[in-house]
């Protein structure tokens, strides 16, 4: 007979909801799935096999078709696996479900056990949209499913569990020991069972996350690290090596204030279709994504069958860190532009299909000045070949020179300040400043950090006057910058201002972040001579 | 070089008196040099004009003694006469303010005088000399002169090309305008040469009152404030112009940077052709309000007028050095570029004349040695938005340079003798 039942698949980012038809139909043994699959789907074949015996159920010796609709949803991942099982079990009539919607999501192992899988939140809410108001899902990842309010979520933890949950009447949700879990919650991707318990709520206390405290000296490239957060803008750190430029970095997760609910629910979204691991809730720390240099151009922009976000979508909304800038392969870098430019990044598949998937990342990166890293060092130590320091950082081209609002070098501490300077401020104070500085901000021009502010409302928020704006001209007059690069120093001017709470840009503004604009037409090794 | 008017054999030096009654007659009004010379060649010395105005005559004597026997010359204007009776009897307040802004009068049988403005059409009839009036009568004496309201471009060409001509050895003479007169006179107080500013109106009324500093470093490194109006008399439409004719004639050659086309620059320019000096123009983009003047002047003048095509070619132009356009780079700067300067090292004092506390702390910091930010900080005690700010400030001046995080001296900054402790 027919069985049909709900499940859903990931499309990039959003919840696809699909029709598993199974028809148990006498005749030669065999087990078809078509509709559009990809290999994942196809192996579910084996899979579903394997759980239904091992399970103690029988996988019937009939002609079995499973239908994936509608056709034109390229539907991928395991996600039907338990769909299918149970769509198979009914068709034999091994078992009745109540109710006429059954819906399903979760991968199934061989042994029977019900496996969570990426994207189960934008597939949940996807089924409540369709109107679904009850639905299976893993129990490894039950609060991952019960974010979304709207419909009823079933944990089960395995097969046997799922046709408990079907036939039965409603059963109590288990209880399941939520407190500790939720606790965790607060600290979103820390290590949880490190944590003090529910009351952690401010993100400092992060254990691996150094606190600026720590950090002695370079004054400037923290003052440039703090008007960079406030404002979004994108921020290179340049010296040669040790002089603390990963350590201050590390430092952001720490200063950054928790994302609005808006914004969480999306981050929440991209972690999820990430398979980031169990989801326990909101996640409200902005994401702060520190790829490797050697990473591939798909793991950076995204890409597979399924469109799996790449890590520019994964800093959407909070700190993509490029350490060792120069370092990393030109496609991946030359692929930077749209995402800088956009805030979104469009990826064609081969097919033809594209999806397009948020990136409103902020940039922050380091670089050495060469590739032995000691050129333009005080004591003239760098080996590299006359030209060899050019041809580095030449590559840091194009986009990324225009989406670095501050460029910072970070000369080498002399001892006796990292010995016995003044004691720095902690990530704390600092944090609080930035949070004071963005919420100006967005009172003022909405969700708009001033870094993305442009042209016509970057003049209307920074409040020129006619002697401010005769000292903008002058400084850009000077320093021979474009248009860009003039709007560059006033957007960070902008933010120095935020910082002082001041309603226009000022004189000291200008000229402070005049401090910080990228060479002009120069090549970046100027910067470190 | 160009021709230098010949001193008259017959002039000896003014006595103290009579030095004292000319500085007492400029100060009447609607008394200009053209009347005023008249009438000592009718009554006799200066000190006679007020021995007759003193005499109980009143103004009808003053008035008398100037009838010419000819009649030719009866038009003494009667305020003015008036004036001059009123001068003679308060001659101690007049004076009184000329000792205490501390002017010379120099006159044009003066060795001081320049020898070049003899020449001129209308002679003043005396100069009054706040600092050294040494050199307005050297070999070589150039004008820069330009706009009130230059780009930073135009700026920035004027400090070239006076700094240049500095190193050369030429006096730089402009107006104390704000503009391209200020950036002129700045650069070479800047180079620690002197350079000669002309007003128009008395030492008193310096306008603008934001150039009070800048006239007195021009003072301190050895330069002169001229004017040919007593204390008292307040710069007018009227007086700018006439002050125009002494820049241009007490110069060799002037070079006009940046001018509108109602600058008064362009009057200088043409009192220049008028008086058989050089006229040098730069030439500038053709949508630029600010060189809208000069492309015009060049146009109008074909032949008279000529272009700067750079800042050599103008020394060259003008028979100067030309490798004075090189300034001076510090050994420091580049290995493989070590050009000595033959200019005399300026005081950081001068150097520094503009600076606010901030930026003279921070730049003495960097001669001590501070290279960071963190060292800056450190040392000024200031915070780090107002360091960062002050190294800007010292940079767009050309006095400090950054890189990488480290801040060093450049420029004239570079080169200065570092301050006693
Ligand atoms: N300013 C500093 N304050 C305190 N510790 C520092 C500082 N700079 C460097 N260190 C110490 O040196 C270590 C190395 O610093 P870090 O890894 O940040 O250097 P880097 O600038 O990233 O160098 P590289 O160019 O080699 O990547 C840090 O872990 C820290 O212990
Ligand atoms: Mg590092």
């Amino acid at each position: 007979m027919l069985a049909t039942l709900l499940s859903a698949t990931l499309v990039a980012l959003d919840g696809r909801v699909i029709r598993v038809e199974v028809d148990v139909a006498p005749g030669l043994p065999g087990f078809t799935i078509v509709g559009l699959g990809d290999a994942s789907i196809r192996e579910a074949r084996e899979r579903v096999r394997g759980a239904l015996r091992n399970a103690g159920f029988v996988h019937p010796p009939r002609r079995i078709t499973v239908n994936l609709a509608p056709a034109d949803v390229p539907k991928t991942g395991p996600a039907a696996d338990l769909a299918i099982a149970v769509g198979i079990l009914i068709g034999s009539e091994q078992f009745t479900a109540r109710g006429d919607r059954v819906a399903l999501i979760g991968e199934v192992s061989l042994g029977g056990d019900v496996r969570a899988v990426p994207g189960l939140l934008p597939m949940v809410a996807a089924l409540a949209r369709h109107g679904v108001r009850r639905v299976v899902v893993p129990a490894a990842a039950t609060q991952e499913a019960r974010l979304v309010r709207e419909i009823e979520s079933v944990p089960v933890a395995t097969l046997a569990e799922a046709v408990d949950a079907l036939r039965a009447r409603r059963r109590a949700p288990p209880a399941r020991p939520a407190r500790v879990e939720l606790a965790a919650t607060a600290a979103g991707d820390g290590d949880a069972s490190r944590l003090p318990g529910p009351a952690v709520a401010g993100f400092g206390l992060q254990p691996g996350i150094p606190d600026l405290a720590e950090v002695r000296g370079q004054v400037e490239a923290r003052r440039a690290l703090e008007v960079a957060l406030a404002g979004g803008h994108g921020l290179l750190l340049i010296g040669p090596p040790g002089t603390g430029k990963t350590m201050l970095a590390r430092t952001i997760p720490g200063l950054l204030p928790p994302l609005a609910d808006e914004d969480a629910l999306g981050a929440t979204i991209i972690a999820s279709a990430s398979g980031e691991g169990p989801i326990r809730g909101l996640i409200r720390r902005p994401p702060f994504r520190a790829p490797h240099h050697t990473s591939s151009y798909a793991a950076m922009v995204g890409g597979g069958r399924s469109i799996s976000p790449g890590e520019v979508t994964r800093a959407d909304n909070g700190v993509l860190f490029l350490d060792e800038l120069a370092e990393f392969s030109r496609d991946v870098l030359e692929a930077l532009r749209q995402p800088l430019e956009d805030g979104r990044v469009t990826i064609v598949r081969a097919g033809g299909r594209a999806a397009t998937m948020p990136a409103r990342f902020q940039l922050v990166a380091a670089t050495n000045p060469c590739p032995c890293g000691h050129h333009g060092d005080a004591d003239g130590s760098c080996v590299c070949a006359r030209g060899v320091a050019e041809a580095y950082v030449g590559r840091i081209s194009g986009p990324l020179r225009d989406r670095v609002d501050l460029w910072v070098g970070m000369p080498r501490v002399p001892p006796r300040v990292l010995v016995a300077g003044p004691e720095p401020e902690a990530s704390a104070v600092v944090a609080t400043r930035i949070a004071a500085a963005r919420s100006r901000q967005l009172a003022r021009q909405g969700r708009r950090l001033n870094a993305r502010a442009g042209g016509r409302s970057l003049r209307a928020i920074a409040r020129l006057t006619s002697t401010t704006a005769g000292r903008l001209a002058a400084l850009a007059e000077h320093e021979q910058l474009s248009g860009r690069g003039t709007d560059r120093l006033l957007r960070v001017a902008r933010t120095i201002a935020d910082l002082e709470s001041a309603d226009a840009v000022a004189i000291e503004h200008l000229e402070e972040a005049a401090r910080w604009r990228a060479p002009a037409r120069r090549p970046l090794t100027a910067l470190a001579v | 070089m160009l021709g230098v008017g010949e001193r008259p054999d017959a002039a000896r030096p003014l006595s103290d008196d009579d030095r004292d009654a000319l500085a007492v007659l400029l100060a009447v009004h609607g008394l200009g040099p053209l009347t005023l010379g008249r009438l000592i060649v009718r009554i006799g010395a200066p000190s006679r004009v007020l021995e007759v105005a003193r005499s109980g005559g009143g103004a009808s004597a003053i008035h008398e003694a100037a009838r010419s026997p000819g009649g030719d010359w009866a038009s003494l204007p009667k305020t003015v006469a008036e004036g001059i009776v009123t001068a003679a009897t308060t001659t101690d307040r007049i004076l009184a303010d000329v000792r205490r802004l501390e002017l010379r009068v120099v006159t044009p049988s003066d060795r001081e005088f320049p020898a070049r403005l003899r020449a001129i059409e209308i002679p003043p009839a005396a100069l009054f000399v706040r600092g050294d009036p040494t050199p307005l009568a050297v070999q070589t004496v150039v004008a820069v002169v330009g706009t009130r309201r230059p780009s930073e471009a135009g700026r920035r060409v004027a400090s070239r090309i006076a700094a240049a001509l500095a190193r050369a050895g030429a006096t730089v003479v402009s107006g104390l305008a704000v503009g391209i007169d200020g950036a002129a006179h700045a650069a070479v107080v800047a180079e620690g040469g002197r350079t000669v500013a002309y007003i128009g109106g008395g030492h008193d009324r310096l306008f603008p009152r934001a150039h009070e500093r800048l006239a007195a470093a021009i003072v301190d490194a050895g330069g002169a404030i001229v004017s040919e109006y007593a204390p008292g008399t307040q710069p007018s439409k009227g007086t700018f112009p006439q002050r125009n004719r002494l820049i241009s004639g007490s110069s060799d050659a002037v070079v006009v940077v940046e001018a509108g086309a109602r600058s008064g620059a362009l009057l200088t320019a043409s009192w220049a052709l008028e008086q058989g000096r050089e006229c040098f123009v730069v030439p500038g983009p053709i949508d630029a309000v600010a060189s809208a003047g000069c492309l015009g002047f060049l146009r109008d003048w074909p032949g008279a007028a000529r272009i700067v095509a750079g800042v050599p070619q103008l020394l060259d132009d003008l028979g100067l050095p030309a490798g004075a356009a090189l300034g001076p780079v510090r050994s420091i700067t580049a290995g493989d570029r070590i050009v000595s300067s033959t200019v005399t090292p300026v005081s950081v004092a001068a150097l520094l004349v503009e600076a606010d506390p901030v930026q003279h702390a921070v730049a003495l910091a960097l001669l001590a040695g501070a290279t960071t930010v963190d060292e800056l900080v450190a040392v000024t005690g200031q915070t780090v938005a107002a360091v960062l700010g002050a190294v800007t400030r010292l940079e767009s001046r050309g006095l400090v340079r950054g890189n990488g995080g480290r801040y060093e001296t450049a420029g004239r900054l570079a080169a200065a003798p570092a301050p006693a402790a």
